[in-house]
């Protein structure tokens, strides 16, 4: 029988019947194994647990039993992303309990019900199904997040590193603490609204908290004793120095990242009791960001090695703080140091890389799908929600410009930061009278924008193309990327287009740069055989009702000159050569050297007289270099049919120099069809 | 004999098993399958060995299966049975054997009758 579904379905059950019984009733729908007891599931699962979508798993069986393999499940953390429902006869509800702590999803008493078992495999795999997806869209969030963060940490830990001999790993160390200790805080008190953005947030800008220390004086910041009173003010102007360097921040001053460090840094050495600096704050008034970055700072520095003190145990760290040693801190941050002691003294010794990483993720996935009695649409706002925040987050941090153009409102609609870039409104109706839009975005934007509206389809729903826009008055290349945004009706219309522009100025001269060398030669600055094939299909693609005439010619005796005068002066020649004929022709020409001392022009010509050209350019060419007397030979071909090809005219002109060369060089031919016979041999 | 008449013998409930197990095909298959399981054998002899722990397996299993089936009477028994054998009741459970002897003896007479009456 055709299955309906690919999932697999392992059922684990001692009595063949009642694998029998349950395999009957789901195997028309899924792949169904069966185990016989727990030792051989476990077997099955070790070789193939990722397979499975779903464990159907007895409790009373030999060998091993039902929370055996859960207990197994759990320390291989299987059971974290393949459901267990329990099938049993048991109804002791401690038996029960006990399998939904060591992580069973359900639990289904015997005798069941076919359409209750069903209901609840499909329910349960369905919603794994779910929640694997969400858990994609998370990780991946939050490796971009990391990345961001990490960046950052790194970027500063070398700078604090690099200035003030303490090791980078304090600002890490920080970091992995103040989370530890707010994700504790917001377990005990919503006073503080700890959020898993803002925990996160928080946990990015503590990164910052000692920026204010490229600040002071290199002797104070590393002198190995004790600090005079006048050293140690001077000293505790990094506070205030750090805080001074973000509000200089005038693109970001709104970012709430920016905002966190900023209270970070100004007030991570305020005290509960008041008698802290710079600005004497006292309890709550210091903001809960560098309350909790305080304790992590004085908990690291303790524990740390310092140039005027050895490392001090964690246990006596935290006595010390605990007892007021150390400074003041608000009672409840003391009782999550008590309580997340042991996590903090492991996470601060074994580093906070990947298993911190993890565990983030985990905390995602638990935050947005298991918090309590939510539902599935509000945990998809809060999803949603959490998407936006990330959105607006990135937004302000990035130097694009991004747009959203509402159809039907006709209403364009940019990022904060895009919108102080172009100097526009946030929003703008009728988008297309704004002049200050055309100024910025040029003329034509408007009808460009129609136009990608007009050419779109659902199935192709993006375009980006490059451009040269002015946008605050420099003219520089940006990339331009849209997407429309289709209904999902039978006949579906454009909702909207989002869209951003990227500078990618650098970026595209450094390529244009690159390829102009590319089709070049590197000696004359002329252009090479590759390039001329390149500009030929251009302009006789793109002007074919011109006419053109194409001249071929070498210099007269040039390996003599090499011979005689050496290389270097060789090359001189060559580039004499080049520029006289850079001079000589006009800038719809080309010219390329298209061999050692062999040249070509393509003559661009429309009105002209093509025989008085060439006399020009003929003469220019020639004239001595130092003590050589340099002329050429040339042979012309011109157009005598519009049809005829560039590979005719090359081959003709190539014969009419042939025809110089025999007659005494220092001399030009036109070709005619006599030469065509005559001399080609 | 029909299916329900089988289960009146047995002391079942067959509207019960029928409205669980939606199919009469199924319900038939796994009838006639019972007593090729060799729990009931197991049982016995882990009794008769002293192994308490397996013969509460053998127990659970049969009593399991029983329900499946809603073999009420014999489901009754042997639910008795493995309670006192979870318990390490060695005495109680010997009490408590005779009467799933009975009722299992009953049981799988009847589904004889029935295998014959089909010709299965």
């Amino acid at each position: 029988m055709q299955k309906l579904r690919h999932e697999k379905i392992l059922i684990v059950d001692d009595s063949e019947m009642n694998r029998a019984i349950l395999a009957d009733m789901l195997s028309d729908e899924y792949d169904v194994t069966e185990a016989e007891d727990g030792e051989e599931a476990l077997e099955v699962l070790k070789n193939k647990g990722a397979e499975f979508s779903l464990v159907l798993l007895d409790i009373v069986m030999p060998k091993k039993n039902g929370f055996d393999v859960l207990s197994e499940m759990n320390r291989t953390r299987l059971i974290e992303d393949l459901p267990v429902i329990m099938v049993s006869a048991e109804t002791a509800s401690a038996q029960i309990e006990k399998a939904y702590e060591l992580g069973a999803t359900d639990f289904i008493m015997r005798p069941f019900d076919a359409s209750i078992v069903h209901r609840r495999v499909v329910n349960t795999i369905f919603l794994y199904a779910k929640q694997r997806k969400l858990l994609n869209v998370i990780e991946e969030q939050i490796s971009e997040k990391e990345q961001n963060s990490s960046m950052m940490v790194d970027i500063l830990s070398h700078i604090v590193e690099f200035r003030n001999g303490e090791s980078g790993l304090h600002i890490l160390h920080v970091r992995t603490i103040t989370e530890l200790l707010l994700r504790c805080l917001a377990r005990k008190t919503d006073r503080y609204k700890l959020t898993e953005e803002n925990i996160s947030v928080i946990s990015m800008a503590s990164a910052l908290h000692d920026i204010g220390k490229i600040g002071i004086d290199d002797k104070i910041l590393n002198k190995p004793g004790r600090l005079t009173p006048e050293e140690f003010a001077l000293m505790k102007e990094h506070s205030v120095i750090g805080a001074n360097m973000l509000e200089g921040l005038s693109a970001h001053r709104e970012a709430v990242l920016v905002r966190r460090a900023y209270e970070i840094c100004r007030w991570h050495h305020e005290r509960w009791d008041g008698k802290g600096y710079p600005d004497g704050l006292k309890g709550d008034e210091i903001p809960i960001c560098a309350q909790i970055v305080a304790l992590a700072d004085v908990y690291d520095a303790l524990t740390s090695v310092r140039v005027y003190k050895p490392p001090i145990p964690p246990e006596e760290a935290k006595r010390m703080i605990m007892e007021g040693q150390c400074g003041a801190f608000n009672p409840l941050i003391l009782e999550c140091l008590e309580e997340e002691f042991e996590q903090i003294k492991d996470a601060v010794s074994h580093g906070a890389g990947e298993k911190a990483a993890r565990r983030e993720i985990r905390r995602f996935a638990d935050a947005a799908l298991h918090s309590k009695a939510i539902s599935a649409s509000e945990r998809t706002l809060r999803l949603l929600d959490y998407e936006r925040m990330k959105y607006a987050f990135y937004a302000e941090l990035t130097e694009e410009i991004q747009f959203e153009y509402k159809v039907d409102d006709n209403l364009l609609v940019f990022s904060s930061a895009g919108a102080k870039k172009l100097g526009v409104a946030n929003e703008i109706v009728n988008p297309e009278t704004n002049s200050r839009l055309k100024e910025q975005l040029g003329q034509d934007w408007f009808r460009q924008l129609r136009g990608f509206l007009r050419e779109t389809s659902p199935d192709a729903p993006d375009c980006r193309y490059e451009c040269e826009l002015a946008i605050g008055g420099n003219l520089r290349w940006y990339s331009v990327i849209m997407r429309a945004i289709w209904t999902d009706d039978v006949s579906p219309s454009i909702e909207s287009v989002i869209g951003k522009l990227v500078d990618v100025h650098d970026t595209h001269m450094a390529m244009s740069e690159l390829k102009e060398k590319s089709i070049r030669d590197p000696l004359t600055g002329l252009l090479n055989r590759e390039g001329l094939d390149e500009e030929l299909s251009n302009k006789f693609v793109q002007f074919p009702e011109r006419k053109y005439a194409v001249a071929v010619f070498d210099i007269d005796d040039f390996k003599s000159a090499n011979d005689v005068y050496g290389h270097q002066f060789g090359d001189k020649v060559l580039r004499e050569i080049a520029e006289r004929l850079i001079h000589a022709t006009r800038m719809h020409d080309l010219c390329a050297r298209i061999g050692g001392d062999e040249f070509l022009i393509v003559f661009d010509y429309d009105m002209g007289d093509i025989r008085a050209i060439v006399a020009r350019v003929f003469k220019t060419l020639c004239g001595a270099v130092d003590d050589f007397d340099l002329t050429v030979s040339m042979g012309v071909a011109e157009m005598t049919e519009p049809t005829e090809r560039y590979e005719q005219l090359f081959h003709k002109a190539d014969l009419a120099l042939y025809v110089s060369k025999n007659s005494g060089k220092a001399t030009y031919n036109f070709y005619d069809d006599s030469m065509e016979t005559g001399s080609a041999g | 004999m029909t299916i329900e008449q089988c289960y009146d013998a047995l002391g079942g409930d067959y509207a019960d098993v029928i409205g669980r197990l939606k199919s009469e095909r199924l319900v038939q298959k796994f009838v006639l399958k019972f007593t090729s399981d060799g729990s009931y054998r197991l049982l016995k002899d882990s009794l008769a060995e002293g192994n308490v722990e397996e013969a509460f397996r053998a127990a659970h299993t049969i009593k399991g299966m029983c329900q499946n089936l809603s073999f009420t009477r014999l489901a009754k028994s042997s639910s008795a049975l493995t309670e006192a054998l979870r318990a390490g009741d060695a005495e109680g459970a010997k009490a408590l054997v005779p009467a799933v002897d009975e009722d299992y003896a009953l049981t799988v007479q009847a589904i004889a009758g029935f295998a014959d009456s089909i010709g299965a």
